[in-house]
């Protein structure tokens, strides 16, 4: 056999599929070529069956040719529900093989249908060695409609923004557009580059002779037909452009667009309304859209030359939390992500100011404490930090950290993160001080413990470095880890500070509310559902020097060093993943309708699925605070 | 002269190469999923079988009722006689495909043993076979023995059976060309450029019939052959 005929034997056609699919666009001729030659063909007449919730075993990736599926949940109780709808280009199956188990849904046929079958093999190497199809799935997938709690929360409350909320199905001109550039076809490809590096621009549209608009050309058509070429510089554009334009009305969706582009090869679409030409929209302006994309906005943030860059991008975390609720994203999972993001906000705030300021005298570290120290963020927490410095600096040098919390403060109050009413940042004096000072801090809540001082420390013992000479935060942690476990007195008047919140449900069951002032008839998630949660992991963690600080994290680490039942800890991450999910979502509602967002819901308007589930959450803590009853009963004999 | 015998014979006792013997005991009681098909198409410089040749092969295989993308067999041949003009030419080879063209006695063992013991499947496939068993023939004293499906055959079966208790029960104006029924049974369409592509579009009919025949209770290659004597003469 010679190469040609090899090459005619190749599944072209598959290629050519497959390379038109989202998960698979990115990958090159030569990965998608071993993909094709893996892929199976196979079809199902309409109403067939393709695989059984729980029973099936999936062994290959189905990708949708010709036809459509539908995709059921069937619940514990029996209940079967509608779940998707995937047609051509669309896939299934993708879950179970990411996360090794069996169907997670019931797959069945509402046309006669042909798919692509990838092999589970295949696709899991794919997995493993192409970023871009991880990203893709990792995005697309993040645990979707696992739980039927999860999803029917989100479709109850996301829906104002349009189904399915994410920005790629806003139309093109309530969403990105940009004003076109226009330039006459007799013109030379020098003036075309000109205009683009004046106005900063990748491509213009190109007016012909006859007056109509109906072409393009880009900086791309300039390297590659022009420079490349050796062609004379002053040679019309209407030689090199692209003709005729490719256009999209403007009431498409973006992601529309983003499927006619891929569908095409381009990289440029006119949005036209009739003959009449409004702008140009580019796949930049796209990814730029999909920026929601958290890794998009770190690499924005990150590239920051200013710190009011800072400001806005600060202030995109809703649009991203909301992207990524509608993926099914778990509340854990969002948090974290809130946390990476906040953190970068930090990093590269303080890295300009120590530019803008010079160099600090001594080794410093930005202490993070409260809910950023536990890493469980959500919208507009309150600020609560501090700044350890290096033993034995003079005093104009502490005179430095003064000013730089003092400025780093004001920089986060723009970048929309309030101040702490309680005065526990950087810039209160008290809070700003040598790493000997604040283990005597630590050592004094500790060894002489009053319950007022309990009460006001507990956040500081959720402390984690932010920024800085991080092994300063590491010595301060060391010091304290061994020292609480053996401190009974102290960690008594901890245990009863967990007790004094009461689990927020009635003798039969039913949710107790606020009885009258501002939240009269609402629940408070966080003081009442959320805070008991936090206090037990607490207490627990110093008892047996966990020197973790993220609540999660921290359960783990004891249900792992057998400290605590693990039957327990798991009802109990359930159970805190499923109330920071309800605030998350009831504070994305309150943005989205232009309030602040706060932590009280009405039950009243739960579903009676949430409300069963957030009487069971509220349930384990009940069982939490009869673990440290029993456990304190005894100690104090 | 050695190593192109070796290359091109075609040796009947060959293991790769089924004899008659291979499918006396097919049991054609059991599911398709259970046999192998290759499914094919020849182009041809015209349709007279005693002047025309054959001046390419494309194959697909199906293996548990599944196509495999990438295993498929797709060969140009040279013609002894007819080389095709614009005239002639009844199939679509451009002059730049034929410099890639072999002689027809290196392309048919190749073929031969592409299709090993699996069933051969075919739109008209009576025509494709008659051309390759006549050159097999002349070069090579065998034939293929493979048991046959025809596409075409399946597909009048399968209206058929739709058509059950209408009164017009045979609609003879129906057109069974293979992209004419590939657009009625709104499969996915290939380009048609080639033997290759004509013989992934037959899989995908194929794979379409087999399925919905099964539904109308034709499970085994049996009941399809019994079926196919009831079918109108036309």
């Amino acid at each position: 056999m010679n190469k040609k005929d090899k090459q005619a034997a190749t599944p072209a056609e598959t290629m050519a599929f497959l390379h038109s699919t989202l998960p698979f666009h990115d990958l090159d001729q030569e990965s998608l070529h071993r993909l094709a030659l893996r892929t199976l063909i196979d079809f199902y007449p309409a109403d067939t069956i393709i695989s059984h919730q729980d029973e099936t075993e999936i062994t290959h990736l189905h990708i949708i040719q010709k036809g459509a599926v539908k995709l059921f949940l069937t619940d514990r109780d029996g209940g079967v529900s509608l779940q998707d709808f995937r047609g051509e280009g669309e896939y299934f199956g993708a879950l179970p093989i990411i996360q090794g188990t069996r169907a997670n849904l019931t797959v069945k046929t509402e046309e006669d249908t042909f798919c692509l079958l990838i092999p589970r093999e295949d696709f899991e190497q794919l997995l493993a060695s192409e970023p871009a199809v991880t990203r893709f799935f990792l995005h697309s997938l993040s645990e979707k409609m696992v739980k039927t709690a999860y999803s029917e929360l989100s479709r109850n409350r996301i829906s104002p923004r349009g189904d399915g909320a994410m920005v790629l199905f806003n139309a093109l001109s309530d969403s990105i557009m940009t004003e076109p550039e226009i330039i006459d076809a007799s013109d030379s490809v020098i003036k075309a580059a000109q205009t683009m590096a004046e106005r900063g621009i990748g491509s213009i549209l190109v007016r012909l002779d006859h007056g109509r608009i109906n072409g393009i050309i880009t900086d791309k058509d300039l390297r590659t037909r022009v420079v490349a070429r050796g062609l004379a510089y002053n040679t019309p554009i209407a030689e090199v452009m692209t003709s005729p334009l490719t256009t999209i009305a403007p009431t498409a969706t973006c992601f529309d667009a983003l499927i006619k582009m891929m569908r095409q090869g381009v990289h440029h679409l006119a949005v036209a309304d009739g003959e009449e030409i409004s702008g140009v929209i580019t796949t930049h302006d796209i990814m730029v859209l999909q920026g929601t994309s958290p890794l998009y906005i770190l690499r924005e943030i990150m590239a920051q030359k200013e710190i009011s860059g800072l400001y806005p991008l600060a202030q995109r975390a809703p649009e991203m939390i909301r992207a990524m609720l509608d993926d099914g994203a778990r509340a854990d999972n969002i948090t974290r992500l809130i946390t990476v993001l906040n953190d970068h906000i930090l990093e590269r705030l303080l890295t300009l100011l120590e530019e803008e300021m010079g160099p600090p005298p001594g080794r410093y570290c930005w202490l993070l404490m409260g809910s950023e120290g536990r890493r469980e963020q959500t919208f507009k927490t309150d600020q609560d930090n501090g700044i350890i410095y290096e033993d034995g600096l003079e005093k104009e040098d502490i005179g430095y950290f003064k000013k730089f919390a003092e400025t780093a403060i004001e920089h986060l109050v723009a970048c929309g993160y309030p101040r702490c009413p309680g005065e526990i940042m950087a810039s209160n004096p008290k809070w700003c001080r040598p790493l000997s000072d604040w283990k005597r801090y630590f050592n004094n809540w500790i060894s002489n413990p009053e319950p007022r001082e309990v009460l006001n420390s507990t956040i500081f013992f959720d402390f984690r470095a932010g920024f800085g000479d991080l092994s300063l935060a590491e010595e301060l942690r060391d010091s304290l880890a061994h020292q609480t476990e053996r401190k009974d007195i102290f960690l008594l008047h901890i245990a009863r500070d967990c007790l004094e919140s009461r689990p927020p449900l009635s003798f039969f069951r039913n949710f107790l509310v606020e009885k009258n002032g501002e939240h009269k008839n609402r629940l408070d998630l966080k003081t009442r559902g959320m805070v008991p949660f936090v206090d037990f992991a607490r207490l627990y963690s110093l008892k047996h020097a966990v020197t973790e600080t993220n609540t999660i994290t921290r359960l783990g680490r004891l249900g792992a060093g057998g400290h605590i039942a693990q039957a327990l800890i798991e009802e109990t991450v359930e159970a805190y993943e499923f109330i920071m999910h309800l605030r998350l979502i009831h504070q994305l509602d309150l943005l989205n309708r232009g309030q602040e967002p706060d932590n009280y819901i009405n039950p009243a308007f739960l579903s009676d699925l949430e409300k069963q589930t957030l009487k069971e959450a509220f349930a384990v803590i009940t069982r939490l605070q009869n673990h440290i009853r029993l456990d304190y009963q005894m100690a104090e004999g | 002269m050695f190593f192109l015998k070796k290359k091109s014979a075609l040796n009947c006792e060959d293991p790769g190469v089924a004899d008659k013997r291979t499918f006396y005991r097919l049991d054609l009681d059991r599911p398709f999923a259970d046999f192998d098909f290759v499914v094919f198409d020849t182009e041809l410089t015209g349709l007279k079988p005693k002047k025309d040749e054959i001046i390419s092969i494309g194959a697909v295989r199906i293996k548990k009722m599944r196509i495999a993308a990438a295993d498929t067999f797709h060969q140009y041949a040279v013609p002894d006689r007819n080389i095709p003009t614009a005239g002639t030419m009844v199939h679509r080879i451009t002059p730049d495909e034929l410099k890639n063209a072999r002689p027809i006695t290196r392309v048919l063992p190749e073929f031969v043993r592409f299709c090993g013991r699996s069933i051969l499947v075919g739109h008209f496939i009576g025509l494709d076979m008659s051309f390759v068993n006549r050159a097999l023939k002349k070069h090579f004293h065998c034939r293929l023995h493979n048991p046959c499906l025809d596409t075409m055959v399946m597909a009048r079966l399968y209206q058929e059976k739709c058509r059950e208790g209408f009164h017009d029960r045979f609609d003879l104006r129906v057109s069974y060309n293979l992209q004419d029924l590939s657009h009625q049974f709104s499969l996915p369409i290939f380009a048609a450029h080639d033997a290759l592509e004509d013989a992934m579009q037959t899989a995908y009919l194929f794979l379409y019939l087999v399925r919905k025949l099964e539904q109308s209770g034709y499970t085994t290659l049996k009941d399809i052959h019994r079926a196919r004597g009831s079918l109108p003469v036309r």
